[in-house]
């Protein structure tokens, strides 16, 4: 935060899926800043939007979703303004995304030397060999042995632990600033995990790369981010420091989502549970989306609550905050 | 075991998938080649118990044979090896009613709620199907016994005569274990049963199991990989790794001291929400193929603190304190 300009400034972004049922509010004014060198964790649980936001940074938004509002400043620079060249010129070279399937990134067809050598040269102009030589380093960086030999092969030839490594190299190669990890350990062991958040987080340290950790497990932002956003039904509800948000939730939503993790102080008891599920994201009734399932909920619910601040730092979408202490 | 029997116990279960050899394989060796078939030993000499009314946790990552162990258990598919005994009786030596009558005991619920239900029944059969078959309810009784289940497991009886594309994930999943109880079992096996679920429905789920387990007095095998779920539910806990039991003790015991160094390791990389930007620090290398395992103790290419023996012999499953058992050689004479 040296400069004061955060890598990435997200402002107000709306991002609909206009299907012939209505509009699908995916992404419905979600706004939060990445410093350089910052891990964000973007928690929440199934059809939240935390991955649509991912996608539509990265500007990989597929028809019928598009992005129809907002802003999503990179280094002061509005991504939403580029054409798909200059957006292209960016995408894998200063931003560069993970996903949770590998096999999204890789080519089954083509050798890893091939795929990671494509990627140098489609934004630099060096020669083969520099670009290998990045390829190589950027292999070994992620923990991956003897990668000179391990160039060579396809992805089959990896496991899934290996092929989520290549995929890291693959966006590590261009050293970009900002990362989009789209719950890129949820398909792994949890050796295999420790190992991956390992590298990410060596990354982020060394390199000053930012980072948006994208994720339905709370225990992992947790060991890995500096700050959270809690998103549910398209918008941002709480977002704070790691510290503040898991030790003092205020948002009722995240309250019982961090009741509803078993925990080493938790055996025996029965666990917090929030009733119902999370509301359809079509045609979402006006008010706060989670008054249904809220312990909380009275009539000023049925207003939309604003994303406000509760306290130093924290900010919160709720009229009935848990603010008293203890709580 | 000694004492009353064990509601489900295994001796030295193992089983092993063959792939045998294709039609190019075996021209190749009639031409001299070598082409050997492919052996996978997915459980390998287990002995466990269950007691009654208990919840053993069984828990390991992904080739360790934790839902092989789970299938045989739930007897879906025959042992290579072993015996299975349910209250001290050998399954494999019942036939007729006697059978039936522990297959309809032990049921079995599975990871995906989405793979797991005829898509074309309705849920008051998918749920009736099998208590009426089994004479558990007649003809007349049965649509206020589904009823009756459904309500059970936290779902409206009115939706009765829906499909399972018409329900969420959690509901599924409760479908599937109405089914489950619908033959009034006294054993779940659980694999994965809450693992495809999110966050605020798994807790749902987890606490309609511990109620079940209170109202019905069941016992459970909880097969999972998330050590959290299984520290919340479980007496006591079974760690597996390629194949083999590596640990087993009570929950407590287990999570505070814990024995095997994989038991360790494991324990030092579950993500908690009470541990804050931590460092790190992963074990070596990936889970060798169960195509292939390495000699000795299978664990000794990862572990820290292997040594010379651990290559060449099979550290064996040892009691070392009461109910408390490791299968590692640093409790046995050392390493050396």
């Amino acid at each position: 935060m040296s400069d004061g300009v955060p890598t990435l400034s997200v402002r107000d972004l709306r991002t609909h899926f206009l299907t012939k049922a209505g509009a699908v509010k995916a992404v419905d004014g979600v706004s939060f800043d990445v410093a350089k060198g910052r891990i964000l964790g973007l928690v929440g649980e199934s059809g939240s939007g935390k991955s649509v936001t991912g996608f539509s940074i990265i500007g990989l938004v597929d028809p019928p979703g598009r992005v129809v509002g907002g802003e999503i400043r990179y280094n002061g620079a509005n991504l939403l303004d580029l054409d798909d060249e200059a957006m292209r010129d960016l995408r894998g070279n200063r931003v560069a995304m993970i996903f949770q399937d590998p096999m999204m990134t890789l080519n089954p067809v083509l050798r890893i030397d091939t795929q990671m050598v494509e990627t140098v040269l489609a934004h630099h102009e060096v020669d083969k060999a520099t670009a290998l030589a990045r390829a190589r380093d950027a292999l070994g960086r992620v923990g991956i042995p003897s990668p000179e030999e391990r160039l060579h092969a396809y992805p089959h030839q990896f496991s899934g632990g290996m092929r989520q490594r290549v995929a890291i190299a693959i966006a590590l190669l261009n050293e970009p600033d900002l990362i989009i990890a789209d719950e890129p350990t949820t398909a792994l062991d949890v050796t295999i995990q420790g190992q991956i958040l390992f590298e990410a987080q060596k990354l982020c340290r060394e390199t000053g790369t930012a980072m948006i950790w994208i994720t339905h497990d709370l225990a992992v932002v947790a060991g890995l981010a500096d700050e959270i956003c809690v998103m549910y039904a398209g918008r941002i509800v709480e977002k704070g420091t790691v510290d503040e948000v898991l030790d003092r939730p205020i948002h009722p939503y995240t309250h019982g989502l961090i009741g509803s993790v078993p925990s080493h102080n938790s055996r025996g008891r029965r666990l917090t549970q929030i009733p119902g599920m999370t509301p359809s994201l079509l045609n979402l009734p006006p008010g706060c989306a989670f008054r249904e399932r809220c312990p909380r909920a009275d009539e000023a619910c049925l207003a939309e609550p604003e994303i406000a601040e509760a306290a130093a730092g924290r900010e919160v979408r709720c009229f009935h905050p848990h603010l008293e202490a203890g709580a | 075991m000694s004492g009353p029997a064990a509601m489900i116990e295994t001796r030295d279960l193992v089983k092993r998938f063959v792939k045998t050899l294709d039609l190019a394989g075996r021209i190749a060796n009639r031409l001299g080649a070598d082409v050997r078939e492919e052996v996978v030993h997915a459980v390998d000499g287990v002995s466990i118990h269950v007691k009654h009314g208990e919840v053993l946790g069984l828990v390991g990552e992904s080739g360790c044979g934790k839902s092989t162990l789970g299938r045989m258990i739930a007897g879906i598919l025959p042992p290579t090896e072993g015996t299975i005994l349910h209250e001290g009786r050998d399954v494999a030596g019942l036939e007729g009613p006697a059978a039936r009558e522990i297959a309809l005991k032990v049921q079995m619920i599975f990871q995906d709620p989405f793979a797991s239900l005829n898509p074309r029944m309705r849920v008051e059969d998918i749920v009736g199907e099998a208590p009426r078959a089994h004479g558990v309810v007649d003809a007349a009784g049965q649509a206020d016994y589904v009823d009756g289940v459904l309500l059970r497991v936290g779902l409206d009886p009115a939706f009765k005569r829906r499909y399972p594309h018409q329900f969420s994930g959690g509901q599924r999943q409760r479908i599937g274990i109405a089914r489950a109880l619908a033959v009034k079992p006294e054993f779940l096996v659980c694999d994965e049963a809450i693992a495809a679920l999110d966050v605020s429905i798994q807790a749902q789920v987890l606490n309609l199991f511990m109620d079940l387990r209170e109202d019905l007095d069941l016992t459970y095998l909880f097969i999972s990989h998330d050590l959290s779920v299984v520290e919340h539910i479980s007496d006591r806990v079974v760690i597996m790794y390629l194949g083999r039991v590596v640990e087993m003790s009570a929950t407590e015991t287990l999570f505070e001291a814990p024995n095997h160094p994989y038991t360790r390791a494991l324990l030092a990389e579950v993500p908690r929400l009470d541990i804050r930007r931590r460092d790190y620090e992963p074990v070596r290398g990936e889970i060798p193929s169960p195509l292939n395992p390495p000699p000795g103790c299978h664990f000794h290419p990862r572990c820290p603190l292997a040594g010379p023996r651990c290559r060449a012999e099979v550290p064996r499953l040892a009691e070392i304190e009461p109910d408390r058992w490791s299968a590692c050689h640093l409790n046995d004479g050392g390493v050396g």
